[in-house]
């Protein structure tokens, strides 16, 4: 993900959440968060106790979010460079009590928004846990459409889900799948099919939904035959050097518990013999392959056209 | 719910169903429904987060403010690509073993593939640990407290702690991601507690960071190896047969090489070495005032007297030594610790009004040597300098004392928290000139920008000097280093400059040689610093002590000069072939 990538993603969040963004340039935003934004990200449960019990004004936190640090302490430095030097060192002002100009008022600390940073992990976090499930409607192209008359829409099960292949090591894919719940049809990057499309959860005047000939289950049942049958064709060489690696270790080990437990004493026996177990479980926890298949997040889409 | 199919052979595909119920019902009741913006944030967020080829490094990527020498990234790698995860790091001291387990435990959670993590290390390391961790990893790791501090997934704890009840048995009962075990060399041996106690931990991945894989005898190394990967070198007696020709002379060196290296990494200065500047340092000697001298002169004594009438006991000598120590440092540490004593001594005791003709002595002293020397050597060198005090009070002293001179200091103690540390660190960085510190520890002191320092007055501990020195002279340095001492002629100091100077020849030393030295001296006897109280106590006079310190720089010498002539002893010279064919010299510049 790139500082501007970052950008984009920072400003749909706080958009999205309702933020007031006070001051922003392609490399930070100056933001007042919402109250929402603010439970979620401060974490100041306490603070969010009080103001539930006592029902007073809620303060909400004010952040500098600086998205691409390199371009922002430039410019930054090039309106100091304009405005003549500052007379008081940052840190001494902050001893003597002086109020930095720019800080008057609120506090606002600064985060520097970076790929792996703990604040955009979160962000990450709150979109994941707050975009799970949708039910939406295509918003109609009001131009087209005629008032007197009723558009047709296709009810459709949208699912992203995360492909994880593991063994020692690992690798994931992510795959999106839409299936019609009309006609059963499944389609495969389903996600790049809506990304274009206004989406308002309520229902549109002037529109009829098809009806559902094919159930939940069974689209999942569907999505996961796809999936099943296009994972198969993929290399599992991966795999097949995993297990390989597993089975030496496990000659290893057998070789030296085996060994061990025939010259051991009886009573040491039972105890070598749950060490030789632990060690199988370890080998086996460590390299056996596998491939897990989850949902990142899913919903129902009701898209113009029957199909 | 789960289902699974077999994809190939050997690759079952599980599929996590849970998302269909919580769909279903929330159709059911017809919401709540989260939000379209929210809904392609969370797919984009989890584009970005996406593990795309089984082998790229992720961790660099995400932390984009460290640096790791190619040597480590190339360590990292291999310990990922080939070792699956389990590895002995053997590099020599100094080549940075600990940002190489960071960047294989970050990678490891990164990829989802470790969650909980365990790392046992010496007591005097965690907090240095967990430091690291955070600061440079961004790893949430935390220092081992209390019992449900264990619940946390990365915890570091001292072996000590962790192989104790009630621990033990909860720690045995969990899983381990991944297990990190720094100093393994004291693991060498099969039968201790801290052997066994690993053997039985249930772990994935393990990560065994020793600098000495092998010291002694090659069992050493096996037992090491087995507690790593059980049969990576076959049975006991099998090694002894195939690799064992005696302790400490191995046989089949080509199979034994291949068998290290498919477990172990080392790396090892290369022929250039690292290059470090030079230290330069320089004693300055002080005659102490009238006044200053009676002081001294008056605690000596009483000191000695309070130890006579104890009848030589030395655990409750603490405070006098410390009396002894600080009254080379300051009238002022005297002082404080004069007060403390009198308010723990009895109302009715003879001792009170002995103490009271010490701060009679006190009120003499118009001025102090040292302070006077020290500003004039920091106004002559005119650069930025650090000032070590082993003592709060005198601290404080010097902070004044500079001020009313015209010259700013800023303080820097271990109390101090985290944000303080480095606001006076910003300081010193910019304007001001002298730091004065009383802690050389923690790693967050880098001060490679500055290259003067004085020891006002020297820790008994030859490890705390060497960590002030460590400050200052380390990698990143581009300056030789000028180091004063402040050596007050006629004490116990100037026995204390001369044993650390000429006979341990600490200021000169190779990083990590002082280690070597003071383990084998601590070994035939008592802690150094114990050492010196004894003879400090213990002498009737000026010339007892000398001829005591005389016998300890002797026996530091004898040490010295073991420890350099007698290789076999060492780890370095036995073995030195075998762990070199299996390592890899590196270049390291500063």
């Amino acid at each position: 993900m790139n500082a501007k990538q970052i950008h984009r993603f920072v400003q749909h969040y706080l958009e999205s959440t309702d933020c007031r963004i006070i001051e922003k340039s392609p490399a930070h935003f100056k933001v007042k968060l919402s109250p929402l934004a603010d439970r979620i990200l401060t974490n100041r449960p306490y603070y969010w106790g009080f103001v539930d019990r006592t029902g007073a004004e809620p303060e909400t936190m004010s952040f500098l979010f600086v998205t691409d640090k390199e371009k922002y302490d430039q410019s930054v430095e090039e309106q100091t460079a304009k405005d003549g030097p500052d007379q008081t060192d940052a840190a001494l002002a902050r001893s003597f009590g002086y109020v930095h100009a720019t800080t008057a008022g609120a506090r606002m600390p600064r985060e520097d928004l970076y790929y792996g940073s703990k604040r955009l992990e979160q962000l990450f976090e709150a979109a994941r846990s707050g975009g799970s499930y949708v039910c939406l409607f295509q918003e109609p192209d009001t131009k087209k459409s005629h008032p007197m008359e009723s558009t047709a829409y296709t009810p459709w099960l949208g699912l992203n889900m995360r492909v994880e292949f593991q063994c020692d090591r690992k690798r994931e894919e992510i795959h999106s799948f839409g299936v019609s719940l009309a006609t059963g049809q499944c389609v495969e990057q389903f996600q790049d099919r809506l990304s274009g499309l206004r989406m308002t959860p309520r229902l549109p005047p002037n529109v009829h939904i098809a009806r559902s000939s094919v159930t939940l289950h069974k689209a999942a049942g569907m999505i996961e035959q796809t999936l099943e049958k296009k994972l198969r064709t993929y290399d599992y060489g991966w795999a097949e050097e995993a297990a390989q690696r597993l089975e030496e270790e496990q000659q290893l080990i057998a070789h030296y518990y085996d060994a061990m437990l025939a010259s051991a004493e009886e009573e040491a026996k039972t105890h070598i013999q749950t060490q030789f177990e632990n060690r199988k479980a370890e080998i086996d926890w460590q390299y056996k392959p596998r491939v897990l298949a989850s949902a990142i997040n899913c919903g129902i889409f009701h898209l113009a056209g029957i199909d | 719910m789960t289902g699974k199919n077999k994809l190939h052979p050997l690759v079952e595909l599980q599929m996590d169903r849970s998302w269909q119920d919580e769909l279903q019902q929330r159709l059911g009741k017809n919401g709540p429904w989260d939000e379209w913006v929210l809904y392609k944030l969370a797919i984009e967020a989890q584009h970005a987060r996406k593990i795309d080829s089984f082998d790229e490094l992720q961790s660099l990527r995400v932390l984009p403010a460290l640096e790791p020498m190619p040597h480590q990234i190339s360590t990292a790698r291999k310990v990922l690509d080939g070792m699956g995860g389990r590895a002995i790091l053997a590099d020599e001291v100094g080549l940075g073993k600990t940002i190489e387990a960071g960047l294989v435990l970050k990678e490891y959670m990164v990829r989802g593939l470790v969650k909980k993590a365990l790392i046992l290390v010496p007591a005097s390391l965690v907090l240095q640990w967990v430091r690291e961790l955070n600061q440079k990893f961004g790893i949430s790791a935390v220092a081992q407290k209390k019992a449900h501090t264990w619940h946390y997934d990365v915890v570091v704890a001292s072996m000590d702690t962790a192989k104790r009840e009630p621990h033990r048995e909860l720690l045995l009962g969990t899983d381990y991601d991944m297990l990190i075990i720094d100093e393994a060399h004291k693991l060498k041996n099969k039968k201790t507690t801290n052997y066994q106690f690993v053997t039985q931990l249930r772990k994935k991945y393990c990560l065994l960071l020793t600098a000495t894989p092998v010291q002694n005898e090659l069992e050493e190394l096996y037992n090491l190896i087995t507690l790593l990967k059980p049969g990576q070198l076959g049975g006991q007696s099998d090694f002894a047969a195939n690799f064992v020709i005696d302790k400490r002379q191995p046989k089949n060196e080509g199979d034994l090489q291949d068998a290290l290296s498919g477990v172990m990494i080392r790396n090892r200065r290369g022929d250039g070495g690292i290059h470090f500047t030079k230290r330069i340092v320089r004693n300055i000697p002080l005659q102490l005032s009238t006044e200053e001298k009676a002081l001294y002169d008056a605690v000596t004594n009483f000191v000695k007297q309070r130890y006579d009438e104890s009848g030589g006991d030395l655990t409750s000598m603490l405070s006098l030594v410390t009396l002894q120590r600080e009254v080379c440092s300051s009238r002022d540490a005297v002082f404080i610790t004069l007060v403390n004593m009198f308010k723990k001594t009895a109302e009715d005791s003879p001792v009170r009004a002995k103490i009271w003709e010490l701060v009679e002595y006190i009120k003499q002293i118009q001025a102090n040597t040292k302070a006077e020397a020290a500003l004039q050597l920091i106004r002559e060198m005119d650069e930025k300098v650090i000032v070590f005090t082993e003592y709060r009070a005198t601290q404080e002293y010097l902070l004044q004392y500079f001020r009313s001179h015209g010259l700013t200091a800023v303080p820097y103690r271990g109390g101090m928290n985290r944000g303080k540390k480095d606001w006076m660190m910003d300081l010193f960085r910019g304007k001001t000139q002298v730091l004065i510190a009383t802690e050389a520890g923690g790693e967050g002191i880098n001060l490679q920008f500055c290259h003067h320092m004085i020891n006002f007055d020297l820790p008994w501990n030859p490890m705390r000097v060497e960590q002030r020195i460590g400050r200052v002279h380390r990698l990143g340095q581009t300056e030789d280093v000028r180091i004063y001492n402040l050596c007050t002629l006629g004490t116990i100091e100037e026995h204390i400059v001369n044993l650390l100077h000429e006979k341990i020849n600490l200021f000169e030393l190779v990083i990590g040689e002082l280690d070597e030295i003071l383990e084998r001296f601590e070994k035939q006897e008592q802690s150094l610093e114990k050492q010196i109280a004894k003879a400090m106590l213990e002498s009737s006079g000026n010339r007892e002590l000398s001829s005591r310190f005389q016998q300890l720089g002797h026996s530091l010498s004898h040490v010295r000069e073991e420890q350099r002539y007698e290789p076999n002893q060492r780890t370095d010279q036995a073995f030195k072939p075998l762990l070199d064919s299996v390592s890899q010299p590196v270049e390291v510049k500063p």
